[in-house]
């Protein structure tokens, strides 16, 4: 009780606006006595099996759920200073259950789950369903809430669209002259962060959690790459899981272990502003959000709390000295950076003006540089989870986070797939403070921010180029970015560059860098130019710059290499040297963590491509999976890699080899060592991840400008034309190619997806997940890779399908849509996605190829449904020059169709 | 005639009268200067202190009636600007910017900025006198020399002392904006000890290793004991009037030397020298490099009283002064606080009376002009020094300073953060301020020199921008009260050149 005591005071000289309810709570701690927060001043024990660094409502959670889970009494919970004592005491409270992603959705369904049965059980957190209102200011906006409607029935939420008129109706005092419209989620409310970390420790001490307040941690030590202890500055503490739940200063701790793990995290000011009471302000006032003027507001017992998430955000802490306590933390407050929040606010809210202000809150809040939060186990250091990187709304995550890490501690597993959230899909560069410091000025506004298919970042560019980066920017290329790499997305030929000279110091003004935009949800500004693009791929030459892909090379003494990677691959990687394969690598459950190709390079020496994002993931799988005798290593940035792609490309690529080029001598899903031009060792990939005949050649980068402008003189004749990636996108859409982390996850086995022909069951070796699979081959799919061609869309004046609309069979949802893109030979828009089969009480049926077919589609685009026209199989698209290899090759097809595989001739 | 020797002129005059009127005149001056109490202006400071407070209070921004129209203060404050720039890429420093604003009548700070001839380097320095203007105006003006003449090697030191007996002398160095001459007397007194300073250096050089620190020690100590020398009577007896009541009055000073990408600054007293400093994302930071020597400045009180009997210990600082009387803890000239009893009684009782001797004089020297020597290696994120009096660091802080001179180069104005002026202010109110500041924020700075940007922003600055009523009032207040509200104001603004130091060798 004194402790609790002593506690209250603390926070009551920092918020004297809360002290109300904090004396009630602190009275009715003291009437069921005992049930009131006990917190240890002693020091550590000498040994537990998992340690959570940080009070905050993230770490309260983790323990809270390993306790429940069973392990309370082999959990330490260290805080620097109390509990409750970081970020969540001044935070708004806000949980929105719509977020970006459906795993981010579940996470929040699961947080709200659990403070509706801690409320049940008696306990305060303060949750509030008030529901939110979302407004409207423009008609791209207006469309997103449509598109989030449409979508709501894939993710289970419920929400309602609303005119001006009843927008008023659900909240009175808001101004609505300007706006089109609104979005009504019922299920949306409030939580008390404070309230809710004290609870869920207190429970979480019931079942036997040390907590131990006032704790430094000093140094994560580990053994043989594994969490063995941890020091702080009352003691040191054997332990077998590390959790880094510091928030703010969650990357500082990850600094405190040799490797460092990265927690790419920077501060950046944020603030709330809180108000003397209001006379007569409803209690029931729905959190009103009015993203297209940044901001939010809410009642907070009487008050109004309200703040934003401005364009152009404020980094805090710059010179990296992050402040040790929650005080030195809090900054003076900046009012003319507030202003553009304050003045949105009153404009919402005319009567706010006549409120009395309590206090302007400037308490920075720490962002991570794709505005996601950051969980997982690290890649550095095994047995280290992360849970951080909250960014504003960890009242919403931690619930949900706080299960999944104490289901991965517990279970070596979650039921969250969360691999879009993992921290191992960060590189080095993320974790660079300056890169950092640059990016999270632009990284909150995204809260709010409208954002278009295929949003671009402007902060932290140009900072990984390819060898031919240059060239690409003199043919008029526009830039995305893709972990770091600068990556064309079209070229605009106009912008084109006919000198010869470039300026590398990036002053000169002759060529602009541009970065890749789409703004807008219908027809995008760039169709003309990737049409061109397309067209060159499917007709002549087109070559495109791979170079960001990951590439690893993996290699043994003796044939351990071989072993091994049968072991971890679903495919058969035993075949002739100098072949290709297309391999996924599954888990236990028969799910994609990666999905690559495979050129064994030499008996004992293979060479995996695998996605761009996965350059850090596919690593830690190998690592784990890998025995010793097996060496690794990643060269992505050691080759750049061009692919030529189109019907001329074997004429074009034989003008500059003295190689052979014909089917006989170098057949499709083949690899060869290529002299091309002046230069040799070009390792040469007969295959495209688009479908087209072409070659993907990885060069040495020393020879990348001379290897590629010697294509690019030859190529002339042919027409040879730059491809950016929205176009090898649109011919891998049309294709039916599925791509990991955009198609497959953690969560999908090749059976759904068309690609049981990759896995060799009876390879004679056991693989990772073959069980699982093998158990599925018998009991049949219960969700399917499908292909929809919409009928009936017109391209110039409807929305467009940008991925996760749903997809209705016979009138009934059925399943939502992955990627989509515009088939220029279909002429038609094509949407990739996965079906299911539900029974009248919802639950998942086995899908068969007759279900499939026996259906009528439609696919919802913002409210509007089109009809479609469903494949199972990569379709053959007609073209002038047929090539009989290509035509035998479907990326997504049955699985009795082995017989078209097709591996290297000797 | 120019006006620095008129001044000595005026003071020699002064002198002249009758010790009654001696009297009258030194409370003048006393009266004058906030820097310095004399015995007898006491009284008049507990009453000035006093109305000061009154003033200080009613000195919030009002909607006050215009005095001077706008144009009229563009000229006063405009007055004294000067700018000198440099050849580009031949020096780290590219231009200053430089402006005074008298509050005294006469101006008692001076300035002065030279190129060396003979070496490499420029040297900027900033002096306030009190007790009259004389003792910093011969400092601005020979400081320079001596200092040249200790950073010349031994053998250029040999050649220049040469060239002084042929018909065509070397020059130590190129004033810029030198507008006052010596007269003729005090000229060759002044010169004649400059040739036994060289002589004594010729002595010395080949003896010891050139050291920079140093060198700056001993220009300020020499020139300081030439002072003195100068002052006291000579082996006949006769005493210069001239170079004594030079020798009343004291300056403190703040000079730089930079050369290259190495800068040094020497501060005697209560001058300041801030580097203006830009980091990676274009914020200011303001970085301090003298530490004021005055009763804020434990360090110095600490080392004055050691340097005294125990039993001084309450007299030697007194009201946050020097002897209950000079406000600066170092300082050149003022040998009423460094020389004996017998001089004092010998000559400063005998010509100037009793009063001109500081109460509880038992130990002396109480006071020196050695200086705190501060070395930066300057960075190409270095964008620019501010030597200013102390006239401009009462008013504002080194980082508003800064901020200012940062707008100034970028064409855009900044406005200190706002504080809200009361509680419980609703928001509408709140947004109205805000507003207000917004349309400050958009306008241009008024002034191309960066020196009378920080002195319009600094009497005339509010939170909304610059209050012409304000600015106004303040540069038309009449003679006998301005001193209350504002002292004299010197600023040097040297701007450096990034390219040259991003290239500068080590």
């Amino acid at each position: 009780m004194l402790s609790r005591c002593g506690h209250w005071n603390a926070i009551k000289r920092k918020c004297t606006a809360r002290s109300i309810s904090h004396s009630r709570n602190v009275l009715s701690s003291s009437n069921d006595g005992g049930n009131g927060l006990q917190i240890e001043h002693t020091t550590p024990p000498s040994s537990a099996r998992v340690v959570v660094c940080g009070g905050g409502v993230m770490g309260a959670s983790v323990a809270y759920h390993l306790a429940k889970l069973g392990w309370g009494n082999e959990t330490v919970l260290v805080e620097q200073s109390r509990v409750g004592g970081g970020t969540t005491w001044h935070s708004s409270g806000l949980i929105g259950v719509f977020k970006p992603s459906l795993s981010q959705v579940k996470l929040t369904q699961s947080s709200i789950e659990m403070y509706r049965d801690l409320e049940s059980k008696g306990l305060n957190t303060g949750w509030k369903q008030s529901g939110s209102l979302n407004l409207a200011r423009t008609r791209d906006r207006m469309t997103i809430f449509r598109r989030m409607k449409s979508q709501s029935v894939s993710w289970d939420i419920d929400c309602e669209l609303l005119s001006p008129e009843q927008c008023k109706q659900y909240c009175p005092m808001i101004n609505v002259d300007d706006i089109y419209g609104g979005l009504w989620i019922p299920g949306d409310g409030v939580a008390d962060p404070y309230e809710t970390c004290l609870s869920i420790i207190s429970e979480a001490q019931k079942y036997g959690v040390k907590v131990i307040e006032n704790c430094k941690v000093k140094k994560v030590n580990e053994t043989n790459g594994s969490v063995s202890s941890v020091e702080t500055d009352l003691g040191k503490i054997d332990c077998e899981y590390f959790i880094n739940c510091a928030g703010f200063w969650a990357r500082g701790v990850g600094q405190l272990s040799e490797p460092f793990v990265k927690v790419p995290l920077h501060a950046v000011e944020h603030y709330y502003l809180h108000t003397k009471p209001i006379p007569g302000l409803d209690p029931s006032t729905p959190v009103i959000r009015d993203q297209d003027g940044y901001i939010y507001i809410r009642e907070n017992n009487g008050r109004f709390l309200a703040g934003g998430f401005e364009p152009v955000a404020k980094p805090a802490f710059e010179d990296g000295k992050i402040p040790a306590s929650s005080r030195e933390r809090n900054l003076p407050e900046d009012w003319d950076h507030f202003h553009i929040l304050l003045e949105q606010l009153l404009h919402r809210v005319p009567t706010l003006g006549g409120a009395v202000l309590d206090r302007l809150c400037n308490g920075p809040e720490a962002f991570s540089p794709d505005c996601k939060w950051i969980v997982g186990e690290a890649p550095e250091i095994r047995k280290y989870l992360v849970a951080a990187g909250m960014k504003t709304v960890g009242v919403s995550a931690a619930g949900g986070v706080g299960l999944a890490t104490a289901e991965i501690i517990v279970n070596g597993e979650t039921s969250f797939d969360m691999y879009e959230l993992e921290v191992s899909r960060f590189l080095g560069l993320h974790n660079n403070r300056k890169f950092l410091r640059d990016r999270v000025k632009e990284v909150p506004g995204m809260h709010y921010g409208l954002i278009y298919p295929f949003h671009e970042f402007h902060t932290g560019r140009n900072l990984r180029m390819s060898p031919v980066y240059p060239k690409l920017r003199e043919a008029g290329a526009v830039f995305g970015q893709v972990m770091g790499y600068e990556r064309p997305t079209w070229f605009e030929p106009k912008y084109a560059e006919s000198g010869e000279s470039y300026d590398w110091s990036g002053k000169g003004n002759s060529i602009p860098y541009r970065i890749g935009y789409t703004n807008t949800f219908g027809k995008p500004p760039w169709f003309d130019f990737v049409a061109e693009e397309y067209a060159a791929c499917r007709e002549t030459v087109g070559i495109s710059d791979y170079s960001s892909f990951t590439k690893i090379d993996l290699w043994s003494k003796g044939d351990e290499v071989v072993k091994a990677l049968q072991f971890v691959c679903s495919n058969d990687v035993d075949v002739p040297v100098g072949s290709i394969i297309h391999t996924g690598m599954q888990n236990k459950y028969g799910g994609y963590e990666n999905d690559c190709s495979l050129a064994r390079i030499s008996e004992n020496h293979y060479m995996m491509i695998a996605p761009t994002i996965q350059q850090t993931r596919c690593k830690v799988w190998l690592q784990k999976h890998l025995p010793s005798t097996v060496a690794m290593s990643d060269v992505t940035s050691m080759f750049t890699s061009l692919c030529i792609m189109g019907p001329f490309t074997r004429t074009l690529l034989s003008e500059h080899t003295d190689t052979d080029l014909s089917p006989k001598n170098f057949p499709f899903f083949t690899f060869k060592m290529l002299d091309i031009g002046l230069a040799n060792g070009i390792r040469t990939f007969n295959l495209t991840h688009t479908g087209e005949l072409g070659y993907v050649l990885y060069i040495p980068n020393e020879f990348a400008l001379h290897v590629y402008s010697r294509l690019l003189e030859t190529g002339e004749k042919y027409g040879m034309k730059h491809a950016g990636y929205y176009a090898t996108r649109a011919l891998r859409v049309e294709k039916f190619y599925a791509f990991w982390g955009q198609d497959l996850d953690t969560r999908t086995t090749p059976l759904e997806c068309g690609r049981v022909w990759r896995v060799k069951f009876d390879k004679g070796v056991d693989f990772i997940g073959r069980d699982a699979l093998l158990k599925q081959r018998d009991e049949g799919v219960k969700r399917m890779y499908v292909q929809l061609l919409l009928e009936d869309h017109d391209l110039e004046t409807d929305l467009w399908p940008w991925g996760g609309e749903p997809i209705y069979r016979n009138g009934k949802y059925v399943g939502m849509c992955t990627t989509t893109g515009y088939g220029f030979t279909f002429k038609k828009q094509v949407c990739l996605g996965f079906v299911e089969n539900y029974n009248q009480s919802g639950d998942k049926q086995r899908v068969t190829n007759e279900y499939i077919i026996s259906g009528d589609y439609e696919v919802d685009i913002a409210g509007i449904r089109y009809n479609a026209k469903v494949n199972l199989h990569s379709p053959n698209l007609p073209t002038k020059f047929p090539d009989v290899e290509r035509e035998a090759y479907q990326a997504t097809r049955d699985k009795n169709e082995e017989s078209l595989v097709v591996t290297a001739i000797r | 005639m120019v006006v620095g020797s008129a001044r000595i002129m005026n003071i020699t005059r002064n002198f002249k009268l009758k010790r009654q009127q001696l009297q009258q005149c030194s409370r003048t001056l006393g009266f004058g200067s906030r820097k310095l109490l004399t015995v007898d202006g006491d009284a008049a400071d507990g009453a000035r202190l006093c109305r000061c407070r009154r003033f200080h209070t009613s000195r919030e921004p009002r909607a006050s009636f215009a005095k001077l129209s706008p144009q009229e203060v563009d000229s006063i404050l405009r007055a004294n600007e000067y700018n000198h720039e440099f050849s580009s890429g031949t020096t780290s420093v590219k231009s200053y910017d430089s402006n005074q604003l008298a509050s005294n009548n006469p101006i008692e700070d001076t300035r002065s900025e030279a190129s060396c001839l003979l070496t490499t380097g420029l040297l900027v320095g900033v002096f306030d006198g009190h007790g009259g203007g004389a003792c910093a105006q011969v400092i601005a003006k020979r400081l320079f020399h001596y200092i040249t003449a200790c950073l010349l090697p031994p053998d250029s030191l040999k050649q220049y002392s040469a060239s002084l007996q042929t018909p065509s002398p070397l020059d130590l160095i190129k004033s810029y904006n030198d507008k006052v001459q010596f007269v003729d007397d005090v000229r060759d007194i002044y010169r004649n000890s400059f040739l036994q300073f060289l002589r004594d250096l010729n002595d010395l050089n080949d003896k010891k290793n050139f050291e920079m620190h140093r060198a700056l020690e001993d220009a300020f100590l020499r020139l300081d004991n030439d002072l003195s020398r100068e002052a006291l009577p000579k082996d006949d007896g006769k005493v210069n009037m001239k170079t004594l009541s030079v020798a009343m009055t004291g300056s403190v000073g703040c000079v730089a030397h930079i050369d290259g990408a190495h800068m040094h600054v020497a501060n005697v007293g209560d001058c300041n020298a801030v580097l203006g400093v830009r980091t990676d994302t274009n914020s200011w930071i303001a970085k301090k490099l003298t530490l004021e020597h005055n009763t804020f400045n434990q360090a110095e009180v600490d080392r004055i009283v050691k340097e005294h009997p125990h039993n001084e210990s309450n007299t030697v600082i007194k009201m946050e002064r020097l002897l209950g009387q000079l406000a600066p803890l170092r300082a050149l000239g003022d040998f009423r606080y460094k020389w004996s009893k017998e001089i004092m009684s010998s000559i400063v009782t005998k010509y100037f009376g009793d009063q001109m001797v500081p109460p509880n004089y038992y130990t002396p020297p109480y006071l020196t002009g050695k200086p705190d020597v501060i070395y930066h290696r300057l960075t190409p994120r270095d964008k620019f020094l501010v030597l200013a009096t102390d006239g401009l660091w009462d008013i504002i802080s080194p980082l508003q300073v800064v901020r200012l001179v940062g707008e100034h180069m970028s064409g855009k104005v900044t406005l200190s953060p706002l504080k809200l002026p009361r509680k419980n202010m609703k928001l509408w109110e709140i947004n109205e301020m805000l507003l207000q500041r917004k349309e400050g924020l958009k306008t241009k700075p008024k002034d191309t020199n960066a020196a009378t940007h920080l002195i319009r922003n600094a009497l005339g600055g509010t939170e909304y921008g610059i209050d012409h009523g304000k600015l106004s009032q303040l540069l038309s207040l009449p003679d006998d009260v301005v001193r209350v509200f504002r002292d004299d104001i010197t600023i040097t603004v040297i701007y450096f050149d990034s390219e040259f130091l991003r290239h500068c060798p080590v």
